[in-house]
């Protein structure tokens, strides 16, 4: 697969395409040249005693002082960690009990949460969390609310300063009743990081997690950040690494390697967003103006969708027979978090959000990234359209009754917006 | 109009082909994927999502339809309590006998016939011949491959079911012309590796499966022959006759398991593989099935009637009760003598001593080619020697 054909470079054939950067991203050449020398040269435990082990020591502390800095945080505040579910576990383990988390979570935030007292608030048809449901779900034994970013499914971004407020105005009512019940509000940014600010302190969260495998960085490798006072509880112990809370020798490469991966996607998101979203709206226009009984999910508004980001459902057609096809045709898409799909279960996301099952089970999640051009989405479009096209054929399926039965997506009021 | 079949696809090398001759034939094919119960633990591993996926291309290779049916509740019921009623009260099961019973040609079948199908096929090696009437009992033949035969498992199936049952795979002489079919048709499977074993067990093995299940009790190893308290087991129902491996008695030599005893917790050894115990001339079998309906008559009284088609393999005058029995998947076929008795149960009895077989193991019994049916073996009531 030419993933790396771009129509500037005078090659003008695509033979497929890459669709899936919310499940994986390439590392960028940047980030390899910054990690190599960690495995062969520059290979010293930070922790021995050496000169040159304390040149690794000072390189981890770099790197996580650049982490820290584009995350508007002090360093001594991040926790690396061997990727974004452990960090999402260690936020969990900083308190015991009541949590308050949305129905479209990652499966490691529900899993955590399923484990202690907890209330899964709603969320609308588009994906969107309702401050207002989370101050009333809150009791005044709530000590943590976690709610993401972005989510990775549909793309639907959260309203985080307005859920912050409320967990504010919550922590300033106990301060003021003199209960000494903490309340911290956790978020998962792991699937924002490449394309929304970051920063902890605009967002007004006390934990956050990011990953560098969503970032062009290494599999791996995530942090937790947590607000200065929140006592973290170490979930893996032994030597005492990461201040006693993440023992385990430092992963050196990795974590330089997320520092390269997190600075580079931060300084392009703006523009990346801007080219990424270009294309996907191609992409979209083009499969809703050749099926427009096809429902696309999450957000209609922008702002409130990730950028690369296109869910799109077809009735009546199966999606794993899709990807099937697709492959074949060098294109690769999801269809849904990887970890349901691995399981084949039915996504809780599209549950979550209403999609009857005979509509989510034809279910594509197509994320586009740096690599991803205006010829590869033009040749999914055409790929997707054959797939589709056969698949309706085979089973005799009438696209006049798909009109009629789904509508049309192409009118403005039908296309996600239906919150 | 083309006859409909619903085939049991698993993802696996055989029913991919089978799916492809059905089609080739003309039949109009549904493929289904039965998802029976697995254990969601760590350590549990099972592949069924990945056999799901390579059962999935090989439907769209094909252009057919695939439906996941899940049959969690029925394989759990029927299959995986029985397994764990049995190993606790020291039978040795064979879980695919009582799946191809229940599941596959029980719900499965049920559920097909119900949503419309003439007939149904998997890839299992084995052979029918259709009755004209479907009211009377077809025959189960062994495969074209004796290799790969897996009418071992079928004993228990109701005659009339196979009138609807077709084998596509049980003509073709061996795996490698079936894997070479397969790579003729760009069905991208036919390097798959076999898979056997029970799919919930998986990898992790049968005792750690058990131990999740019944707890452990330790035990004495006590020596058949002398009484002698050998060593300490963790569990009567762990063991099986004939095992070798796993008795943890620390050097000295290989002793095999004689006798398990999960009443008193007792298992007893013998360092003898030969010992007298471990073998025997007769096995008693109960909860028998046979698929003509009725016991097979003594043969005696059928000498010289026998169609040509029935005759022996040996090809031999039969004499009394002549029958040939397996008493595991693919083991040698030995002459017996079958001689039903009240209550279901059946004696067989060999001319030679024959090695003993844990209860719980299916014996199935054979008129030629055709798999007339079985019983599962009782316990061995030989008393051990008076010490």
């Amino acid at each position: 697969m030419a993933l790396l054909t771009d129509e500037n470079n005078g090659t003008s054939q695509v033979d497929g395409a890459y669709l899936d950067y919310a499940a994986a991203t390439p590392m960028a050449p940047e980030v390899v040249q910054a990690m190599l020398p960690y495995f062969t040269q520059r290979f010293y435990n930070p922790s021995a005693p050496y000169a040159l082990a304390r040149e690794a020591r000072t390189d981890l502390e770099g790197a996580r002082a650049r982490l820290a800095h584009l995350i508007g945080a002090r360093p001594d505040c991040v926790t690396l960690t061997a990727g974004a579910t452990e960090a999402n576990n260690l936020a969990f383990a900083a308190t015991t009990g009541h949590v308050v988390t949305d129905a479209i979570e990652h499966e490691s935030v529900l899993a955590c949460a399923e484990a202690r007292p907890h209330t899964i608030v709603p969320v609308s048809t588009d994906g969107r969390v309702d401050p207002a449901v989370v101050a009333k779900a809150l009791t005044p034994r709530t000590q943590l609310v976690s709610i993401e970013l972005a989510n990775g499914e549909i793309g639907t971004i959260q309203p985080i300063r307005q859920i912050a407020a409320v967990v504010r105005s919550e922590r300033e009512r106990r301060l003021e009743a003199s209960e000494d019940t903490p309340i911290y509000l956790h978020v998962d940014a792991s699937q924002a990081a490449g394309w929304l600010s970051v920063d902890v302190t605009s967002l007004g969260a006390d934990l956050l997690t990011l990953s560098a495998a969503k970032v062009y960085g290494p599999k791996q490798v995530g942090l937790l950040w947590s607000a200065e006072g929140i006592p973290l509880r170490p979930l893996v112990l032994g030597g005492g690494q990461e201040n006693g809370v993440r023992s385990g020798t430092e992963n050196v490469a990795g974590v330089v390697g997320f520092s390269v991966a997190l600075e580079l996607a931060q300084r392009e998101r703006r523009a990346e967003a801007a080219r990424v979203s270009a294309l996907r709206d191609r992409l979209q226009a083009s499969l809703l103006q050749r099926f427009p009984w096809a429902r696309v999910s999450g957000p209609q508004r922008q702002k409130l969708r990730l950028p690369n980001l296109l869910h799109v459902s077809f009735p009546c057609v199966e999606a794993r027979r899709l990807v099937i096809l697709l492959e074949r045709q060098g294109v690769s898409v999801g269809t849904g978090s990887a970890c349901a799909a691995s399981r084949m279960q039915v996504s809780h996301v599209l549950d979550a959000i209403g999609l009857p099952r005979e509509v989510s089970r034809g279910s594509l999640r197509m994320t586009l990234g740096r690599q991803t051009t205006r010829r590869q989405v033009d040749f999914a479009a055409d790929a997707i359209e054959r797939a589709v096209t056969s698949e309706l054929q085979r089973t005799g399926v009438d696209e006049v009754q798909l009109l009629e039965r789904y509508g049309s997506s192409r009118g403005a009021a039908r296309l996600g917006g239906r919150a | 109009m083309s006859q409909t079949v619903y085939l049991g696809m698993s993802g696996g090398v055989d029913s991919a082909l089978s799916a492809a001759l059905l089609c080739e034939q003309g039949y109009d094919v549904h493929a289904i994927y039965m998802r029976n119960w697995s254990r969601d633990l760590p350590g549990f591993k099972c592949t069924w999502a990945a056999d799901l996926a390579d059962a999935e291309r090989v439907a769209v290779t094909l252009g057919i339809d695939l439906d996941v049916w899940d049959c969690e509740a029925e394989y759990k019921t029927t299959v995986v309590d029985y397994l764990v009623d049995s190993y606790a009260r020291g039978y040795t099961p064979n879980p695919d006998v009582m799946c191809n019973q229940a599941v596959k040609f029980g719900t499965f079948a049920q559920r097909a016939f119900a949503d419309g199908a003439d007939l149904i096929a998997t890839g299992h090696y084995a052979r029918t011949q259709h009755a004209t009437d479907p009211a009377q009992p077809a025959r189960l033949l062994r495969a074209a491959d004796e290799h790969k035969d897996q009418t071992y498992f079928l004993w228990r199936v109701p005659g009339q079911t196979f009138n609807r049952v077709l084998f596509p795979v049980g003509d073709i002489p061996s795996k490698a012309v079936v894997r070479q079919m397969c790579a003729e048709r760009g069905l991208g499977i036919e390097r798959k590796p076999d898979s056997d074993g029970i799919c919930f067990v998986g990898e992790v093995g049968i005792r750690t499966f058990l131990l999740d299940v019944l707890d452990r009790k330790a035990g004495d190893i006590v020596e058949w022959e002398t009484g002698r308290v050998l060593g300490r087991h963790d569990g009567a129902f762990l063991f099986t006759i004939g095992q070798r491996k796993g008795l943890n008695l620390g050097g000295g030599p290989a002793r095999y398991v004689v006798r398990t005893d999960t009443q008193d917790n007792v298992v007893y050894v013998s360092a003898n593989h030969d010992c007298p115990a471990l073998l025997t001339t007769e096995l008693v079998l109960e909860d028998c099935h046979w698929l003509a309906g009725h016991a097979p008559v003594a043969r005696n009284t059928l000498a010289g009637q026998a169609p040509a088609d029935r005759a022996p393999a040996s090809g031999q005058t039969p004499v009394a009760g002549d029958y040939v029995v397996r008493t595991r998947h693919t083991g040698a076929l030995v002459p017996a003598r079958v001689e039903p008795l009240p209550n279901g149960q059946a004696r067989v009895s060999f001319d030679t001593p024959q090695r003993l077989v844990a209860p719980g193991q299916s014996c199935v019994v054979y008129d030629g080619l055709e798999c007339v049916g079985g019983g599962i073996v009782c316990p061995d009531t030989r008393p051990h020697p008076r010490w």
